[in-house]
Formats: C-alpha cells, sequence, structure tokens
C-alpha cells in the first residue's frame, strides 16, 4: 500500500460534514486542486471501515505568524533579509475536499479523521462511480480525458446512457475564444464515440454546423501530434487517426458558379457536396426568415395555402390568365404576378379571404428570401441535400454554413435539425443515435431576446432530443447568456479556460473560489468535467485532434479562386468524370445562358449518372437550328396610271 | 511509562495521559471520589520563583567584567534546538490531599534546508501522591499508576507539609525534575550520536555530560540570579545590541562548571532593562581561546533574531527554533 500524504483534520469551528472534509499534507505534496484523494477511517461502520473518496475543492496556506508585521519587525523591512534568516517558519498546507463518494454509502456520516492518500486508477473509478459502467459485457464508457495527479493516469470515462441518451444526453462546452479547445474537445468527443460507442447500442452519427472559419473543415485530413498525445491516445484506447467517413455540404455563393466554403480545393472535392433548396424545402421554414411583424396570423393563413394548394401542383383560377404550376421562386413570382393583375383588373380587394395587402406583404417578403438566401436557395427549384434516410453509422456530415447570411443559417438549422428529428423519429434516419454540434450557443439559443423559431428548435431538441436519439451538443463562450433550459438539459458539461467575468456570474457560485481560479488558467487541452455520475467536478486532459487544424488546412489546402463558368462547370463535372476537359466544357456550353448551364450543371451532380457528358449536354435547352434565309419575294410592279387619268402624266 | 518514543521507566505510568488516569483513578478510589473536571495547570495557577538575587563571579576572560562587542557578522551556526515542556494537573482530593497528574516532554528539532524536524523527542507522564497524607488503603489502591511520594523529603529539603499547597508545590517541583531530567537524557544522546552544535533552551550544568561537551550550547532567558555583583550589575544591563559581557565561570554547588556570558540580541532602547538579554552557557574549556568561542557561539545567537518567536511573550530573548521546538511538544502533551 501507497504511504499517506495527508491526514484528516477537524475542528469546531472547522468540522467535517458528510460532504466536505479537511485535510493537511506535507509541504512537498502532490495534491492540488482537482487532485483526487481517498481517506481510510480507523472506526468500523456496520462492521466496516469506511473509505471516503474526495477532490480537493480548496486549498490554504499558513505559518505561525500572528501577524505580518512580526515578519516585516523580523527583517527589519526588508524583503532580502528575510532569505537570510536560518528558519523558514513552521507551514501548513491544509486542503478542503469535496465528498465524491462513501463506502458503506449508508449510514451517511461525517467524514471520520483518518489517513489521506492519493487515489489510484482503482480509486478514480469508484470515486466517480465509473465503476458501474465499466464492467465487461455492460461496458459503455466513453473516455473523456486523462485525470493526472501525482504520478496517477486515470481514464476517465463518461457513461454513453447519459451522453447520448437515453438516461440522460446532450454536452455543453464552454470556454474562452482563441484557444481551440471547444472545437478540439468536440472532435476529441466524437472520436473517442466513434471508437467506443457500444456496438449493442445501435449505430451513431454526427452532424457538425461549421459556423465560422475553417474549424471543422479539414476533419478527415491528419493532423500533427507529439508524443505525448500518443501517449493519451493509447491510454484511451482511441486510435490516433482523423475520421474515415465526412461527406460536407455547402451552399453555393451567389453566382451559383462555386460552392460557397473554405474547403474548395480541387483536391478535396471528392466528398464535397452542394446544399441547395428549392421553393418547396423553404416554404416549410419560412417562419424562420420572416420576422413576427411578418408572420401575423392572416400572413400566416396565405403562406399556409400556398404551400398546400399552390406549390409543386397545377393551380387554376378565373382570376389568374392562365393555369400556373408554382415549382420555383421565379414561378411563384409570376404566380403573384398573375394574380394581383387580375384582381386590380377586377377592382377586387380581396381573393379567398386574403386581403390584397396581405398578398402584396406575403410577395414581398417571399420573394426576397431567394435573394437573401442566395446560393442556398435555388430559383429553380432544385434540390442538393442530406442524406436522409442513408446516414451511415460513425460518419460526420459537416454543413459548412460560415459563409451564409444569418437568415440563411437559421434557415439551414431549422430545416436540418428538423428534417433529423423527423427521421429519428419514424426510425427513418439510418441510424439510432445524430450528435448534433452546433456551436456559438449563446447566439442560436440565448438566454434573452425575442424567442426565434432557431431558438425553439433547440429547446426542443434539449428536452425532447434524448427520447430520440437526437444529441445536442453546444458550444459557446458565454454559457451564462444561453438559455438556462438548453444547457440545463445538457447531462454532461465541458469547462474549458473562462474568462473571469463569465466565472463572476451567479451560475458559478456553486463552484468553490480555488476551483473558478483553477478555470480561469486552464491550459490548453484541459477540461473541467460535469457528468450525472460525477458529484462534483473532475479536471481531465485529453489529447490534441489528430486532425488537420482548420489554420494548417487552410495553408495546406487554398481556397480556390473564384472560378469562370466554364472553371466552376469543369470542377464539378470532373468529380464525377476525370476525362473531362476544359475545352471539352467551353465548346459543350458555348453560347448557352449561365442560369441554363448552372442548372444543367446541378442537374448533373444530382443525378450522378454513369455517363457524365452526355447527361449535361442532355440538360442544356436546345438552341435554334439556324435555317437558311428565305429569298425575299419579287417586287410587284406598280400599276401604271391610268391613261384617262386626269392628274397623270402629261 | 506513559511515554512516547522513549525508554522504559519504572517511576511513570503505562499509556497514562492525563484523561487516562483520571478514568483509572475514578475506578480505582471509586465513585465517591469528587475527580477534578478539566482542571487549571498548576504551572498557570501560581509559580514559585526563587526571590531575584545576585551572585559573584570569577572571569575568564581578562581580569575585568567589561562590555565587548561581538566581533563579525551574525551567522547561523546551530543545526538542532532542544527545549522541554511540563504540566500538571490535581486529578483529585483525597481527604485534603492532592493526587497530581505530570507530563513532562522534551524534544530535539533538527534544522534541515531552513526546515524544521524532529530528531527526537520524549513525552511521560506520572502520578504524584503525598504517601504520608493519605490512608495506606489509598495509597495501595494507587499501585497501578506507580505514584511518585510527593510527601517524601528531597535531599536535605524537609518533608512537605500537609497543607495541600506545600503538597502541590512539591508536585510541581518533582514534574520539573522530570522535565529537566527527559531534557538532559536528550541532551546527552545528541552529545552520542552528534558534534553539531545544538542549542539547549536553559542552563547546561544539570548534566556532566552535557556541561562538557562542545557541541551544546545553553541559553537562559530569566534572570532571577544575576550573576554580577555591584558595577559589573550596569555592565550587564547596559549592554547594547550585539554586545556581549566577558566570560565568567558559574560553579553551582550540586552542578558542574561552566563558562558563561551576558549577551544583548535586541536593541532595548526604551525597554525594561532585561529586554533581549540572555545568558549564555557553554562547556568550559581551559585550552580554548574564550574569546574567540564566546564571539562564535554570539555570533551563531544574533542570527537566530530572526524569524521573530512572536507571539511568545518571551520573544525578544527565545530563538524561533526554540519557540518552534515548544510548540511541537505543546501539540503532542
Amino acid at each position: 500500500m501507497s504511504s499517506p500524504l495527508g491526514r484528516v483534520v477537524a475542528t469546531e469551528r472547522r468540522p467535517n460534514t458528510p460532504h466536505e472534509f479537511h485535510f493537511w499534507t506535507a509541504l512537498d505534496s502532490p495534491v492540488g486542486i482537482g487532485t483526487i484523494v481517498r481517506v481510510e477511517g480507523a472506526q468500523p461502520v456496520e462492521n466496516q471501515l469506511p473509505q471516503i473518496y474526495g477532490i480537493v475543492v480548496e486549498g490554504f496556506s499558513y505559518t505561525d505568524l500572528q501577524s505580518p508585521l512580526h515578519d516585516v519587525l523580523g527583517h527589519d523591512g526588508s524583503p532580502a533579509a528575510a532569505s537570510l534568516a536560518p528558519t523558514e517558519r513552521a507551514e501548513i498546507r491544509l486542503y478542503t475536499a469535496a465528498v465524491l463518494r462513501q463506502i458503506p454509502e449508508e449510514p451517511l456520516q461525517p467524514v471520520p479523521m483518518g489517513q489521506v492518500f492519493l487515489a489510484t486508477d482503482e480509486d478514480v473509478a469508484v470515486a466517480l462511480r465509473m465503476d458501474g459502467y465499466l464492467k465487461e459485457g455492460s461496458r459503455t464508457g466513453i473516455p473523456i480525458g486523462i485525470y493526472r495527479a501525482g504520478g496517477t493516469d486515470a481514464p476517465i470515462y463518461l457513461d454513453a446512457d447519459f451522453l447520448l441518451g437515453p438516461e440522460a444526453a446532450h454536452l455543453n462546452i464552454t470556454g474562452v475564444s482563441g484557444l481551440a479547445t471547444k472545437t478540439s474537445a468536440v472532435e476529441w468527443l466524437l472520436q473517442s464515440i466513434f471508437t467506443h460507442f457500444p456496438p449493442q447500442k445501435g449505430s451513431v452519427a454526427a452532424v457538425c454546423f461549421n459556423v465560422k472559419g475553417p474549424d471543422l473543415c479539414f476533419l478527415d485530413q491528419p493532423g500533427s501530434i507529439d508524443e505525448r498525445d500518443r501517449a493519451l491516445y493509447e491510454k484511451l484506447g482511441v486510435p490516433p487517426k482523423p475520421f474515415e467517413r465526412t461527406q460536407y455540404f455547402a451552399p453555393y455563393h451567389s453566382k451559383g458558379h462555386a460552392l460557397n466554403t473554405l474547403r474548395s480545393n480541387d483536391a478535396l472535392a471528392h466528398n464535397l457536396n452542394p446544399l441547395t433548396w428549392g421553393l418547396h424545402e423553404v416554404l416549410q421554414y419560412a417562419e424562420v426568415l420572416l420576422n413576427k411583424d411578418d408572420i401575423d396570423a392572416k400572413a400566416d393563413a396565405l403562406i399556409d395555402f400556398i404551400a398546400r394548394n399552390v406549390v409543386g401542383q397545377d393551380f387554376a383560377d378565373q382570376i389568374l390568365s392562365r393555369p400556373h404550376r408554382v415549382q420555383s421562386f421565379a414561378d411563384l413570382e409570376a404566380w403573384f404576378r398573375d394574380l394581383l393583375r387580375g384582381m386590380e383588373a377586377k377592382n377586387a380587394e380581396s381573393w379567398r379571404t386574403h386581403h390584397v395587402a396581405t398578398i402584396r406583404k406575403v410577395r414581398n417578403r417571399l420573394s426576397n428570401i431567394s435573394t437573401r438566401c442566395a446560393g442556398l436557395v435555388t430559383d429553380d427549384g432544385a434540390v442538393s441535400d442530406l442524406p436522409f434516410g442513408t446516414f451511415e453509422d460513425r460518419t460526420v456530415y459537416v454543413i459548412d454554413v460560415a459563409g451564409l447570411e444569418e437568415d440563411a443559417q437559421d434557415l439551414v438549422f431549422a430545416r436540418v435539425i428538423t428534417k433529423l428529428r423527423e427521421a429519428l423519429e419514424k426510425r427513418e434516419l439510418g441510424v439510432n443515435h445524430v450528435v448534433v454540434f452546433v456551436d456559438e450557443l449563446n447566439k442560436y439559443a440565448p438566454n434573452d431576446g425575442q424567442d426565434t423559431y432557431v431558438r425553439k428548435m433547440l429547446l426542443d431538441i434539449a428536452e425532447r432530443g434524448r427520447y430520440l436519439g437526437l444529441v445536442l451538443f453546444g458550444a459557446q463562450q458565454f454559457r451564462s447568456q444561453v438559455h438556462r433550459r438548453v444547457v440545463g438539459n445538457a447531462g454532461s458539461a465541458l469547462y474549458g479556460r473562462m474568462d473571469a467575468d463569465e466565472l463572476a456570474t451567479p451560475g458559478y457560485a456553486v463552484l468553490s473560489p480555488a476551483t473558478r481560479t483553477k478555470l480561469a488558467t486552464l491550459e490548453k487541452g484541459q477540461l473541467m468535467v460535469r457528468h450525472p455520475h460525477f458529484t462534483q467536478p473532475v479536471f481531465v486532459r485529453f489529447p490534441r485532434p489528430a486532425i488537420m487544424r482548420g489554420r494548417d488546412g487552410a495553408e495546406r489546402f487554398p481556397q480556390a479562386a473564384t472560378p469562370t463558368l466554364d472553371q466552376a462547370i469543369l470542377r464539378s463535372l470532373r468529380a464525377l468524370d476525370s476525362s473531362v476537359t476544359l475545352q471539352w466544357v467551353q465548346d459543350t456550353i458555348g453560347i448557352h445562358e449561365e442560369q441554363a448551364i448552372i442548372r444543367a450543371r446541378n442537374a448533373t451532380i444530382r443525378s450522378r449518372p454513369s455517363d457524365v457528358k452526355s447527361f449535361f449536354r442532355s440538360q442544356l435547352p436546345a438552341l435554334v437550328v439556324p435555317a437558311a434565309a428565305r429569298p425575299r419575294p419579287a417586287g410587284v410592279a406598280i400599276r401604271g396610271t391610268p391613261f384617262d387619268d386626269p392628274y397623270g402624266n402629261e | 511509562m506513559g511515554s512516547t518514543n522513549v525508554s522504559r521507566n519504572p517511576t511513570t505510568v503505562p499509556d497514562a495521559d492525563f484523561r487516562a488516569v483520571t478514568r483509572g483513578v475514578r475506578a480505582a478510589l471509586g465513585p465517591a471520589v469528587h475527580i477534578q473536571d478539566a482542571p487549571a495547570t498548576l504551572e498557570q495557577l501560581a509559580r514559585a520563583d526563587d526571590p531575584p538575587r545576585t551572585a559573584r563571579v570569577r572571569p575568564l576572560e581578562g581580569a575585568t567584567f567589561i562590555t565587548r562587542s561581538v566581533r563579525g557578522r551574525p551567522e547561523p551556526g546551530f543545526v538542532a534546538f532542544l527545549d522541554g515542556v511540563q504540566q500538571s494537573r490535581v486529578v483529585t482530593y483525597v481527604d485534603g490531599a492532592p493526587i497530581v497528574h505530570g507530563t513532562a516532554g522534551a524534544a530535539v528539532r533538527e534544522r534541515r534546508d531552513r526546515r524544521m524536524r524532529t530528531w527526537h523527542h520524549r513525552v511521560e507522564h506520572r502520578v504524584y501522591a503525598p504517601r504520608q497524607h493519605l490512608p495506606a488503603e489509598i495509597w495501595d489502591r494507587l499501585a497501578p499508576f506507580a505514584p511518585v511520594d510527593s510527601s517524601a523529603p528531597e535531599g536535605d529539603d524537609a518533608p512537605s507539609s500537609r497543607h495541600p499547597f506545600s503538597t502541590l508545590e512539591r508536585a510541581v517541583h518533582l514534574v520539573q525534575r522530570h522535565r529537566e531530567e527527559l531534557e538532559q537524557r536528550l541532551a546527552e544522546r545528541w552529545c552520542d550520536h552528534e558534534s553539531r552544535p545544538l542549542l539547549v533552551d536553559g542552563g547546561i550544568s544539570g548534566s556532566e555530560r552535557v556541561a562538557r561537551a562542545r557541541c551544546v550550547v545553553g541559553v537562559v532567558k530569566s534572570h532571577r540570579t544575576l550573576y554580577a555583583v555591584d558595577d559589573e550589575i550596569g555592565v550587564v544591563l547596559r549592554l547594547g545590541p550585539a554586545e556581549r559581557t566577558s566570560v565568567f565561570l558559574i560553579e553551582p554547588k550540586k552542578r558542574a562548571p561552566v563558562a558563561s556570558w551576558y549577551l544583548r540580541l535586541r536593541d532595548a532602547s526604551g525597554r525594561e532593562p532585561t529586554f533581549g538579554l540572555v545568558r549564555v552557557e557553554v562547556a568550559r574549556d581551559p585550552s580554548e581561546d574564550l574569546t574567540a568561542r564566546a564571539d562564535q557561539v554570539s555570533r551563531w545567537l544574533l542570527a537566530e533574531g530572526a524569524p521573530l518567536a512572536l507571539p511568545d511573550a518571551r520573544w525578544d530573548r527565545m530563538a524561533y527554533g526554540i519557540r518552534d521546538s515548544e510548540e511541537f511538544l505543546r501539540a503532542i502533551t
């Protein structure tokens, strides 16, 4: 048995309780804030010697000095003289530990006096109740990192049942920006989940929204890690590799030539897919794009009417000049124009109970969606979407919305998450669990401000998602600014280095001042973990993800220059057929209109035909066949003047 | 012997701290005996100090008793500090005769890398009862505690009177003797194993072995007896900081002779005349340059001026190492 490193002490003024105790150590002991210790009681309770596990939450140091003035006087006011004193004053290291677990658990008693030992690997497992889910045969542990103290390197596991449901679910991560802790931690944890998620629990995939920069753009590319990281990977049983299966989705730039993503390098085009939606897809989520003033009951009723009765079907009405089949925003605009013209002609104030002002308002709001969400929403109704229904196990689906306007980002969140939820409800997604990673939660689910569709949707996931297998991994810089029900429903929480102002908010009052100080000074790669099985937060160290960092990726795979139309077509088609050349593209598209060419390109990408060239050519509209000019009809001689014309020639 | 880390002594009680003795005495004498409830220590109640006096001494350093400045800068020299503590409390009175529990302890704290660690310590408990003033039956019942007879005459002293105060004083005196005995045993042990300098709180003449050891220096902080007469008293009381008197010889009747001198550790301007004043005792070695030895030991003592031994009331004369030893003993007795 190892030698004790401390002794429990208690005084009347500072007694021990069932949840907290105090102990002292030698000055050179390896104990610090966050260290897990074991106390061995000397008096048996119900024939069992009690063992108490605790985590250090506060530390004190003091000497026998009664007043600081005594030290000043003792050294004649000269700090330099103090170092010459032959004796150091008697000094104490006194620690306060919060109880993690008591064995036996009943009767729950104040912590007894006893010797204090540094927790071993086994002690850590017992202290954090990990022994319950690390049993062979029913193991559901997901490694989150290494607890390290005084030579102990103990893996810390989260319980999959409490991370991905159904017992509890969701994870929230907080930390200051710029240290890459949040993104790195999520990348590492996803790798860990993909490696350790128990097969009997089913399949799992991840959907990540890349909301800024190139952070998530190179998840499939290897990054450099050092030997210490390798050792952590080995200890935690996770291969130090990038994600093997990734799919990227990004909308087009507004011109439609190329995808709007920092991952636009040709070398990475093989798993990059366009994300485009048409009128039908957008109209279901019009609420996302329209503010509260826009969507009063009348407008809502008209939008609903259009979605149900106009879009995607033949629609005729006596007020219209012709039957309409609305497939795209362009068609919808033509329908509105025809309707309003008809009402003006009949001097009608309303049509089918919808007032002309409401119709004009809805027309105005809907018709500019394709402008506001250019690149994502297509005028022609073309759809290129995530593979809902054929999601694959252990695959990361990254949706790059970093280049989109805020409205369009909201639309993407709303539709993707709703579709995921619908598919999971019907068990038709293709996987049993989906982790949705959303950064900047304080922007999408703020604690204050008006209720938005996105916030309602995130609240819905947070509160109901665990039953469906829809798990939210949210990240933000300021947890205090995120809606309480979103963070409150997160079963697990990770904290990287924190901002002092944030730590001063009431949400952190449960942490000791020393723990808060440690949080404010955490190194990169360190996290504080809260989990339903842990009665106190635990500090862990996790390895750097074996993934190319966004900044490195942006340098290694520079963004492709904005292509000309023919270059953009070449890039898109070459991903499907390597024999396509620029010359062939230029010859093929000839003098076709740009929109027609883009439509043909999009259709080819969607269809992925075996004969790319023929298919693309077939999608281009036929040009008018040149014909020989007909000869000009011969001129007819002007009739001559009657001979008896009195005004005729002389 | 009720002791910690010590050799056995037949006159001490096994594992007999005050509470254990209290329980034992109640069991031995029956419930009718009134046990004192958390009594104050006798050392706190009263101390029968000897009356102040002066004593003539023989100079060893020069012919006259003069003031000398300590040559050289203060420099640490001591590697260990020895101090002792005592505690005596009344367990009960039987027919007005006090039965006293006494604890004596001594410790040597060694300084390593500027930190204090225990080199060795002794703590012993004894029970003191006035056999002559107790019924024989009661004395017999106290036999398991191996009581020390606090009514027996000591040396040339007269037997203690039946006055309970007299018996108490005798008991306290015996506890004090016990403490001195432990201190001497520890000092002798140091001398047996070490040659590095040990600073002892108090005189060193109680043990022949210690009084002759070059590695031991005693520092006396109380000055009920001033080893100076006439003008010499003025020399002692007018000492300035880092000044000492000439070395002189102390030859107690029943103790070993030692060389001694007064040393002023701190500036006493505006304070009472013994502020910062200590009397140093070292082994008398006629072959040695006494001036050099006195200056060296004085430099060592001056170096112990920091850190201050506050909040001890005797901080002006006490080395921090001595206070540390005392605190250690207080914590374990």
